[in-house]
């Protein structure tokens, strides 16, 4: 489905990325781990459009995206999270909804911006939003909603979006124990119906009670990749990654 | 009685061209992320297009471009169009700058133009203007009563862009670019190409100023570049931040709030000296105003409010 | 030769103008259109000075430093309370502001335009050829030493580096102990003082007219722009660059077109680097 070959990006003379190579197949959850400044958050920004790599591929439902607009590739299937799900702080809750929807697309470009949504999509968004508990809390503006809600407000908009291809930034980022076992469910649920996931997160106990396959990354390349349990037992990831002493490693 | 009653008419008529543009504005700054300080350079386009299509040929004394005189119609379309070229061609290089740049650049440019209708006697006959231009219905109506023909014309008018910008507002296109202004990124990832979005907005926004400079057009009965400067343009600001940037409601209820602050002044007659210094003083109160709403109410008299739309649609 | 010396000049006053505007952009992170208006509010005083006796040099002085403390009352009353609700409603105050002191000034001073009753000077000589006049040589000295002073005051004093400080991180400034408080009273002590003694400047050069205001705070701006918002070495150049662009190109376009002139340059300009000429020595933008 994501086929990633040889990607490079530098600047100012770092390597941010320097060769990375990775695939995702259809249907599956893949993990992407790393310490800080590993270079994840840029590969996502090159894979996803928002910054333009330096060289390699990138091939997504057999379509060559590299030099695509970012727009472009998330209209084609591909969408992200970004690490503060703030959402469109002053707009409702429904509002955030719409924008993801199939059919807005397509209407927002005619004349006179399109119909109005009409009451199947209206009623389609407030079901999915009522999955995640948010129905009740259609008509007031994201800004109003607590931290835990608007997480799951990403996810609703996901779901309105239909993706086929989720790219997900830390979303166990600032969130507690009960709310992460939620996230869980909802990502497994979403991938029953036919999304596929790449996950990029610090916390291996997240990363592991989801992904099947994991890759590891530090200073711009893989380090290693494989079934999830196999790539956070490796010596050197554990090394770089989880810290210094041996003793840690086992926690 | 009487001359209030024609003051009051005239101060109405000139808040519904100034709500027209008003709305323009909050669908181009409040409800989409365009910051232009360049909206009165539409305006002025929209003006002179319509001036230029409908007038008479220039007479001898005077030189000007075209003087076709078309019906008003044509003219009302070459206006919207006119400008809507100008906001197209203007966002060519500036909607990739950042927002204090847009800002700054967009001024400049109404600058520019303004400069261009001063100059270029050809075209516009410069600084000397267009004088006696014909209103619509004015044979129909007996003099005294045209004031309030011109006042029902420019109340229709403001009407019309109500609707346009109502629906525009609230349509899928009124998404996106709400979406755009409240996160760039993330609307990214619902497909929304910003700089062809906005451009659109600009382009629109752009049509409607220069629809409304015919009404402006039609109230004045002359054309002069001076009426084209930036105060204009920082007029509508301080209306449309009075009112509650974002609203649509604020948006009208901020132009007649002030022209009423502006203009009403005018209707105090006093003496020469003492004229020039409430000139002064009219300008210093509209600023305390802007300050005081500012510092008090910053979102404006009308804030902007959430949109609600499950209404109606819920099984009640 | 006619055009260097008339390029320096106004590169001179420009640099004055928009210094200003541009340290307050640096610190306080918004356009404050008011600083138009310093420009008046310095003109007008110093004309009124040199009316009641006062010799035209303490007059300009005394004219900067009263608009200074017009500045710093500005800033404790109207921008300070509201620093938290962003740059639009601080930029909309600063017009708001900007209306009243022209209001108010021109109620006092009237809409005719004046001039400061300066007995009348011929250019002084440079190796058997017309220079400047003595007025228009102290602008340009006056102008180059304030551009000096202030770039020492900014990177050898306590309190410049303060102020930069602050521009960088107001909260990591706070922690290093600096009062963030009375470093904004400073720049704004400091921007509209030289604003004010920049009005003097286009007062003793021309003529005063309430429309001054308006009409400088848009070469300002594009004078800022041009020098990449808020960087202070940047407004320097730009100020040459604009005032030069702008003789020069009257060579080819009349004179009506000047400030059109300014602002093709700035548009050229930010086609080609967005982030304006700062971008040509700092390299990376600041991320927020």
């Amino acid at each position: 489905m994501l086929d990633v070959r040889d990607v490079r990006l530098s600047y100012g003379g770092v390597h941010a990325v320097n060769g990375v190579s990775l695939d995702v197949q259809e249907g599956e959850i893949v993990g992407l781990i790393g310490t800080n400044g590993a270079g994840k958050t840029s590969l996502f920004n090159v894979i996803t459009g928002f910054t333009r790599g330096d060289a390699g591929t990138i091939r997504f439902l057999d379509n060559q995206i590299e030099g695509s607009s970012p727009a472009a590739i998330a209209a084609s299937g591909m969408v992200r999270t970004f690490q503060t799900p703030i959402g469109f702080p002053k707009m409702t809750v429904l509002e955030n909804m719409l924008v993801f929807s199939h059919k807005e697309r397509s209407e927002r470009r005619k004349l006179l911006g399109g119909a109005r949504p009409d009451k199947a999509l209206i009623a389609d968004a407030l079901e999915i939003l009522a999955e995640f508990r948010l129905d009740g809390r259609a008509d007031i503006w994201v800004q109003d909603l607590s931290a835990p809600e608007m997480k799951m407000l990403e996810f609703a908009r996901a779901m309105m979006a239909r993706p086929k291809l989720m790219l997900l930034d830390e979303p166990a980022a600032g969130v507690n124990p009960a709310l992460m076992e939620n996230l869980e469910g909802h990502i497994r649920s979403l991938r029953d119906r036919g999304v596929t996931f790449l996950v990029v997160d610090h916390n291996l106990r997240f990363i592991s009670a989801v992904c099947e396959r994991t890759y590891a990354m530090a200073d711009g390349k893989v380090i290693a990749d494989g079934p999830t349990s196999d790539v956070i037992a490796d010596p050197e990831v554990i090394r770089l990654y989880i810290g210094t002493g041996p003793g840690e490693a086992a926690a | 009685m009487d001359g209030l009653l024609i003051f009051a008419t005239s101060m109405v008529t000139l808040a519904a061209i100034y709500g027209m543009v008003c709305m323009a504005l909050n669908l181009e700054a409040g409800v989409g992320p365009l910051w232009d300080l360049g909206i009165v350079g539409c305006f002025g386009v929209g003006g002179y297009a319509y001036v230029l299509l409908t007038a008479d040929p220039a007479a001898d004394y005077q030189s000007y471009l075209f003087g076709f005189g078309l019906p008003m119609w044509v003219g009302a379309i070459g206006a919207a169009t006119a400008a809507g070229l100008a906001a197209w061609l203007i966002s060519l290089p500036t909607l990739r700058l950042r927002k204090e740049y847009f800002l700054i650049v967009t001024l400049a440019f109404a600058e520019v133009i303004r400069q261009f209708y001063a100059n270029e006697e050809w075209l516009t006959n410069g600084v000397a203007g267009i004088y006696g231009l014909d209103q619509p219905l004015k044979q129909q109506f007996a003099p005294g009563d045209y004031p309030y023909v011109l006042m029902a014309l420019c109340l229709a008018g403001l009407a019309a862009t109500w609707a346009l910008t109502r629906q525009l507002s609230k349509s899928p296109f009124g998404r996106s670019i709400k979406a755009l202004r409240e996160n760039e990124a993330l609307a990214i990832t619902a497909g929304i190409e910003p700089t062809a979005t906005s451009r659109r907005l600009y382009v629109t926004a752009g049509a409607i100023t220069g629809f409304a400079g015919m009404f402006f057009v039609w109230y004045n009965t002359l054309i002069v570049p001076g009426q084209f400067d930036s105060d204009f343009t920082f007029f509508i600001w301080a209306a449309l931040i009075i009112g509650g940037i974002g609203s649509q409601r604020g948006a009208l209820v901020g132009a007649f709030v002030f022209i009423l602050l502006h203009d009403s002044l005018r209707f105090v007659q006093v003496s020469g000296e003492m004229a020039v210094a409430l000139t002064s003083l009219r300008t210093a109160l509209v600023g305390l105003v802007l300050i005081l709403i500012l510092r008090f109410r910053p979102d404006g008299l009308f804030p902007e409010r959430p949109d609600r739309m499950t209404k109606g649609s819920r099984h009640a | 030769m006619d055009i260097i010396y008339f390029g320096l000049i106004s590169a001179s006053v420009l640099l004055l103008s928009s210094v200003g505007f541009a340290l307050i952009v640096q610190v306080e992170g918004f356009l404050n259109i008011a600083h138009g208006q310093m420009l008046l509010m310095g003109g007008y005083t110093g004309l009124w000075l040199t009316n009641i006796g006062v010799p035209l040099a303490p007059a300009a002085v005394l004219a900067a430093v009263i608009t200074g403390l017009l500045g710093m009352a500005m800033y404790g009353l109207l921008f300070r309370p509201i620093k938290a609700k962003g740059a639009l409603v601080m930029l909309f105050t600063s017009v708001g502001a900007a209306y009243v002191i022209n209001g108010v000034i021109g109620a006092i001073a009237g809409a005719r335009m004046q001039g400061y009753d300066l007995p009348p000077v011929r250019a002084m000589l440079l190796f058997g050829e017309p220079f400047m006049t003595r007025y228009e040589l102290a602008i340009v000295i006056v102008a180059l030493l304030s551009a000096l002073g202030l770039h020492l005051f900014m990177s050898g004093t306590r309190s410049g580096k303060s102020i930069r400080a602050v521009a960088d991180n107001e909260a990591l400034a706070r922690a290093r102990g600096i009062d963030p408080r009375s470093t904004s009273y400073l720049v704004w002590f400091v921007a509209s003082a030289l604003g004010g003694l920049a009005g003097v400047f286009l007062g003793v050069m021309g003529s005063l007219t309430l429309a001054m205001g308006w009409q400088q705070i848009i070469l300002i701006l594009a004078t800022t722009v041009l020098g990449g918002l808020g960087s202070l070495y940047g407004v320097m150049l730009a100020s040459f660059v604009l005032a030069f662009g702008i003789e020069f190109g009257l060579l080819a376009v009349q004179p009506a077109y000047r400030s059109a002139l300014a602002f093709s340059i700035i548009i050229i300009v930010l086609l080609i680097r967005p982030q304006g000429l700062q971008s040509l020595w700092v390299r990376a933008a600041r991320t927020h």
